[in-house]
């Protein structure tokens, strides 16, 4: 069974001093990925380092969840072995308030392999000022990921859940000739798709952090 | 420390990341830290390290899985009181 798994972290809510410590990213990265920063630290800060292989690890487990309801998120047990980050890899449109896709070809994305157990999935990070995005697939091409990211002007936690939530039903209501679409959560806080009292096969995941909210999904089953 | 002193200190280590503060105040041992508290994935982390400096202990990456409701919080925390005391005799 297909999936898909995003997370956004917004960069201006996180606390670059305690990411910096050993005792907070020792919590978060496995011993053998600190290698993967050697080849970045001059272009690239250590807290972002710190906060993409979170955000890799976080959608790597949501794609995961959905097949595997009792799966433990364990961030030093999901291991990013590959990471490539082109050297333009910022966006720096500081007035970005939306960015939609499908696929990450046209975006300089992060690209990188992690692994949890006997899975290897694929991601690719949206990068800006602003926040970390990452989307999780099981092929690396991304061809039939859709993504989106969005700024929104209240942070409190149930408005950023309703926000995301209709920023992914207005695109899907463009995709699908579906007039009722809502979002669920399953028994085991999976967001699922419905229309009406149909459940439609289809993957989504939603992500929200600070003034940052996201959402991918795969559509393959219901296209086809 | 009783389990009610704990819970107690918990709520504490908890409050700055959650903004449902009346959940907060009737926590129990099945209050989910992020679907209940809402508090967002990215503080888990914060939490525990604050926890760790709060009752002087480290929690080792197997109970820091555990720690997403507050009766796990209270467990992992208490059996690493524990052994603590154990070690310091």
């Amino acid at each position: 069974m297909n999936s898909t798994g995003n997370d956004i972290v917004s960069l201006n809510a996180i606390d670059i001093t305690r990411t910096r410590q050993q005792r907070f990213y020792s919590k978060i990265l496995a011993g053998s990925e600190s290698i993967l920063y050697n080849q970045y630290q001059d272009d690239l800060a250590f807290e972002t380092f710190v906060w993409i292989l979170w955000s890799v690890k976080e959608s790597a487990y949501k794609f995961l969840q959905r097949t595997n309801p009792n799966l433990v998120f364990s961030p030093t047990r999901c291991f990013v072995t590959q990471l490539e980050i082109p050297v333009e890899y910022q966006i720096l449109n500081p007035s970005i308030s939306i960015l939609e896709g499908m696929g990450f070809d046209g975006h300089p994305a992060c690209k990188s392999i992690v692994t949890v157990g006997s899975e290897t999935l694929y991601s690719s990070s949206i990068i800006t000022r602003g926040f970390i995005f990452s989307v999780v697939s099981r092929d690396n091409d991304f061809e039939s990921t859709g993504w989106g990211i969005k700024r929104i002007d209240d942070a409190g936690s149930d408005n950023q859940s309703a926000e995301v939530r209709t920023f992914l039903l207005e695109k899907l209501k463009k995709e699908l000739p579906l007039h009722q679409l809502q979002v669920h959560k399953n028994a085991h806080g999976c967001p699922v798709l419905v229309n009406g009292a149909e459940k439609i096969d289809a993957c989504v995941s939603l992500a929200h952090h600070d003034h940052w909210v996201g959402y991918s999904y795969q559509l393959d089953s219901v296209m086809a | 420390m009783t389990k009610e002193e704990i819970l107690n200190e918990l709520k504490k280590v908890i409050a700055p990341y959650t903004t449902n503060k009346e959940m907060l105040a009737g926590i129990d041992d099945n209050t989910d830290l992020i679907k209940d508290l809402k508090i967002n994935s990215a503080n888990l982390v914060d939490i525990i390290i604050d926890a760790e400096a709060k009752y002087d202990i480290e929690i080792d990456y197997d109970s820091a899985d555990k720690m997403v409701n507050v009766g796990n919080c209270i467990a992992v925390i208490s059996e690493k009181m524990k052994e603590k005391n154990e070690q310091h005799g």
